[in-house]
């Protein structure tokens, strides 16, 4: 039988509908898909342009380039959008075309119905109960089945007993008791809690004895490159292999040995310690304390608080990092805060973070994500601006943070290399290292952006790239790798004198009762007035390598060798006694 | 051809995929200073005042049309304009929203949130259909309700689903509607609205894998007739409980059925309902009423065994919370920690979390005890439904007639026009 005309038309509409449905579906998946694969934001021609800005910042070429590629991608992605919004209202004329059309020939080809006549409809009825019941007990097992995939495919952290409700609630409220138990800030002064002391300027407040030889020298067991702590009469040093991470505690009189404690079973770190390049080791990280507690943070991501009787506290694990050289960022404390700078990758976003953490409970108070790679360099607290704020560095940004809260409070894009250098406050500006480049004082009272306007003076003369800056307020002192002192003022950056000295260094320099304290890599230690004048005030003969910075606390310099932890003080023994 | 045909609707249909999901996308602003200043995001006003009252106003407008077509005109003709202006008002000027089948929701929720006061508007929405069903069945499924108009629009060669496997199926809409309201209740969020297949059409705008959803609803609504309401729709489960008290029901023929047969192939949806005499054999009248006993002893059971597995589902379904979910991950990252991309949600939400997890936690276990008790609920609904819709498959009717099965049919007015006494009355047969 031939179709009637008007069948064949609404067939040929039908048919001329859903082929322009499915050109026009292919052109709006290809353009979303494409969209999806082609982000802008990654773009490789962006992101060298960003690359070639971060590495020269006041590139203006590069600055326009980037604005105008932006735009462009803009105009762009305006024009998907409108292109999707025809697209999606073009393909719902064309469905209403091709069911108008396609119903219309289904109905015309539609045969008329003839019923007959129909028997048994009670039996079809009981039988159709009977069927409906049991698909209907079929649909009940699988609803239940459907449960009991979703309950056994599901893992609850969560308690399931009122008991582990109480118990997990209850810690929340103890955890804040032990922020009133924090020492005054004179015991912080007294001692050296963190790397280069309680503020991290590399100056000793308590003392100010001539240093005139060894008084004890103990041995260690596990290597490391961290610097001692000390407070009271206590000394740690954390030393680690990728067997075990240890933290030893020693007698500041005497040197013995008090205690050595692993940190082991430290939940969610892996079994299989991550490898870390040998230079670095696994404890180049400085350990820090409150007075109350102990911490020591290890390369595989391991954390761990300590008591001062050697008992662990809590744990953590913070790893994996990606960092090329191994992690060396040291653990910072301020009050009953501990501060954890991990800033890892080799590219942005990399997943670097700051961390603020109760030290009594090892809570995470807060965690801000930075916009920069791995660096090394520790972070300092200050007190600037009305603000007790957090410098942190790493290339190519110094970034503020407030302590309460972590808010950003300012950064300047000044950095640049690999940061080792850790900053100091002095005179009331913040002195940092750009690594083998320059020299800086920036005004720590700015907000937002403040690259163009914080730095004070800039020096570029014998700009260290691994120790780092220290001051007595007036004038500042660099050392560089291979042994040249350079003072400057701190209030206009100029040049006061150069020393070369006759080592080579990796150590940070240190400053006691009006002493430079510089340590070569292989001794000796090297005293200077630390005035306007480099007068030669001694030194004293190592023989062991060195790395780690020296501490001061009681008058007492406190060295890490690589095989021994020496105490230095006035009234040196005529040879160095092994407890 | 009519395989060619299928072959094409298929396609055109199932390309809709296509359609919207770029319009999820969203440019990051500029990561460098230039001096502009990004304006602040701020929320849409809320639709006026009048606006609200003008939409409940239509909505009462067309369900009375609606009865008056359908009892009055009995003109299916009829009810295709209205369904086609409900689609066009409710569907796509109003997005979808406020929507009948959503709005059971927002009243479960004031009940339990005293902070919420459901507006009156909504309560029309929500309760105006059903009273009209109880009095002249489901009006607002035959010509007001967007959803299913749309469903109708598509329907092209409609195929019979078997009656049996129609029945099992029909009680998964009162599982969905338990499940809404379950979450409605516990202030998780409103999942009837969340999972609604085709307001994401209604909105040029929506996830993948809901218009994707809509997409395979539309695809089959092609050869089986409105699948979303027949087999998912929650508020059509309401309707249908309705309209079997309804006062005044759907008839096919005005004057005497003649058991002709016509109007039975002429229901795209099964509701049409084949002549049933009684049971005469005393024996099987026996057997019937050991296996309702049977039957009613085992609703109990039923009820109490799905109290207890909904009591064990509870910390799954719990993590439905966004308080609870955030606890979960908090806790996880204590025990396992994992590594988020910067500034992804899970960072920004751990990094919440850390900063003080003692409200998250707390709020967690207040969500916990709520889920505890709502999942209870949920898990004895199921095993009640399951049960009565047992007991309801034992019990025998008798019919003299075909005639549309009340609760579900969708007064769709389509059978008045195979019957040949309507066409008399019509004076299209002399």
């Amino acid at each position: 039988m031939n179709a009637s005309p008007v069948y064949r038309a609404l067939v040929l509409t039908a048919w001329v509908a859903g082929v322009f449905c499915a050109l026009l579906c292919g052109v709006l998946a290809y353009e979303h898909f494409a969209a999806a694969t082609n982000d802008p934001w990654k773009s490789p021609q962006l992101l060298a342009l960003k690359d070639k800005l971060a590495a020269e910042p006041k590139n203006e070429a590069a600055q326009k380039e980037i604005r105008q590629l932006d735009l462009q991608f803009r105009r762009q992605f305006r024009r998907r959008l409108a292109l999707d919004k025809t697209g999606a209202w073009l393909l719902a004329a064309g469905v209403v075309v091709l069911a108008l059309a396609a119903g219309r020939a289904v109905t015309l080809k539609k045969p008329l119905p003839l019923p007959q006549p129909k028997t048994g409809g009670g039996e079809q009825s009981v039988r159709l109960a009977s069927r409906a019941r049991w698909s209907l007990a079929g649909v009940g097992l699988v609803i239940a089945g459907s449960l009991l995939v979703v309950r056994l495919g599901n893992t609850s952290y969560l308690p399931a007993s009122q008991a582990g409700w109480q118990k997990l609630l209850a810690p929340s409220a103890a955890q804040e008791a032990p922020v009133e138990d924090v020492p005054a800030l004179a015991e912080f002064q007294a001692n050296w809690p963190r790397f280069r002391g309680w503020d991290g300027s590399g100056v000793s407040l308590s003392g100010s004895n001539a240093v005139a030889g060894v008084l004890w020298q103990s041995a260690i067991p596990a290597p490391g490159h961290s610097s001692p702590v000390v407070w009271g009469d206590r000394v740690f040093i954390s030393g680690g292999t990728v067997a075990r991470r240890e933290v030893f505690c020693y007698n500041a009189a005497t040197g013995a040995l008090l205690w050595q404690r692993p940190l082991e079973n430290v939940p969610g770190s892996p079994p299989k310690v991550a490898e870390v390049p040998e230079d670095t080791g696994y404890a180049a990280s400085t350990m820090a304390t409150d007075g109350r507690h102990v911490y020591a943070i290890f390369a595989n991501g391991d954390l761990g608080a300590f008591n001062f009787d050697g008992t662990v506290a809590w744990t953590k694990y913070l790893g994996p990092w990606k960092n090329p050289y191994g992690y060396a960022t040291s653990l910072a404390v301020w009050g009953s805060n501990l501060l954890i700078q991990l800033d890892q990758g080799d590219a942005r976003p990399a997943g670097s973070k700051l961390l603020s953490l109760q030290g009594a409970s090892g809570r995470v108070l807060w965690e801000r994500d930075r916009p920069v790679p791995a660096s090394w360099a520790t972070p300092i607290v200050i007190e600037a601006a009305g603000k007790t704020q957090i410098i942190t560095l790493a290339n190519p940004w110094v970034i503020s943070y407030a302590l309460a809260g972590g808010n950003e409070l300012w950064r300047a894009q000044l950095l640049e290399n690999e940061v080792v250098p850790s900053p100091v406050l002095a005179g009331g500006y913040v002195l940092l290292l750009s690594p083998s480049t320059s020299l800086m004082a920036l005004r720590p009272d700015g907000a937002g952006d403040v690259t163009k306007t914080c730095v004070v003076w800039t020096n570029e003369e014998n700009v260290p790239d691994i120790s780092s800056p220290v001051s007595n307020g007036e004038l500042a002192f660099t050392v560089t790798s291979g042994g040249m002192v350079t003072c400057v003022g701190v209030g206009d950056g100029k040049k006061v004198w150069e020393k070369q000295l006759d080592m080579e260094v990796q150590a940070s320099p240190g400053l006691m009762g009006g002493r430079l304290f510089v340590l070569g890599e292989h001794g000796p230690l090297a005293m200077l007035q630390a005035g306007r004048k480099p007068d030669d005030l001694g030194r004293i003969a190592l023989a062991d390598r060195f790395v780690a910075s020296p501490a001061f606390a009681g008058g007492h310099v406190f060295l890490r060798g690589m095989t021994n932890l020496y105490c230095l003080g006035p009234a040196a023994a005529k040879s160095a006694k092994q407890p | 051809m009519a395989r060619h045909l299928k072959f094409v609707v298929a396609l055109g249909v199932m390309l809709l995929l296509g359609l919207m999901v770029s319009a999820e996308q969203r440019f990051p602003p500029p990561d460098f200073e230039n001096g502009y200043v990004l304006p602040s995001a701020s929320t849409p006003p809320a639709r006026q005042f009048w606006l609200q009252y003008a939409d409940a106003g239509v909505l009462l407008a067309c369900l009375a049309v609606a009865v008056f077509l359908l009892y009055k005109k009995r003109s299916r003709r009829g009810l295709f304009w209205l369904s086609l202006f409900s689609l066009a008002y409710f569907g796509f000027y109003r997005k979808g929203c406020v929507c009948v089948i959503g709005s059971p929701q927002n009243v479960v929720y004031g009940l339990f949130n005293p902070q919420y006061a459901v507006p009156a508007t909504v309560l029309i929405f929500c309760f105006a259909p059903i009273v009209v069903a109880l009095f002249a069945g489901r009006a607002f499924c035959a010509g007001v309700c967007p959803q299913g108009a749309l469903q109708d629009f598509m329907l092209i060669k409609p195929v019979s689903v078997p009656l049996w496997l129609e029945q099992a199926l029909g009680v998964i809409p009162f599982v969905f509607l338990g499940a809404g309201l379950i979450c409605a209740g516990t202030g998780t969020g409103f999942l009837i609205c969340r999972y609604d297949p085709f307001v994401p059409f209604f909105r040029l705008s929506g996830g993948l894998f809901i218009l994707a959803a809509g997409a395979v609803f539309l695809l089959a609504g092609m050869f089986v007739g409105r699948p979303y309401c027949r087999f998912l729709c929650p508020y059509g489960g309401l309707l249908r409980l309705a309209s079997l008290a309804s006062k005044w029901r759907v008839r096919v023929t005005p004057a005497v059925c003649t058991q002709c047969r016509l109007c039975e192939k002429s229901c795209p949806f099964g509701a049409m309902r084949e002549p049933a005499p009684a049971q005469t054999n005393p024996t099987g009248l026996a057997a019937e009423r050991k296996r309702l006993g049977w039957l009613l002893v085992l609703l109990p059971a039923l009820v109490l065994a799905g109290a207890w597995a909904g009591a064990k589902l509870s910390p799954a379904a719990a993590q439905l919370d966004p308080n609870v979910a955030l606890a979960e991950r908090y806790l996880r990252q204590q025990s396992h920690p994992a590594q988020y991309g910067l500034m992804t949600p899970e960072a920004l939400s751990l990094q919440r979390a850390s900063e003080n997890p003692a409200p998250i936690l707390q709020s967690a276990a207040e969500a916990r005890r709520r889920y505890d008790t709502a999942c209870r609920l949920f898990g004895g609904w199921i095993g009640l439904i399951l049960g009565v819709k047992l007991i309801a498959l034992s019990l025998r009717s008798s019919r003299t007639d075909y005639e549309p099965d009340r609760g579900a049919c969708f007064a769709c007015a389509r059978c008045f026009s195979a019957c040949p006494d309507e066409r008399v009355r019509l004076g299209q047969i002399l």
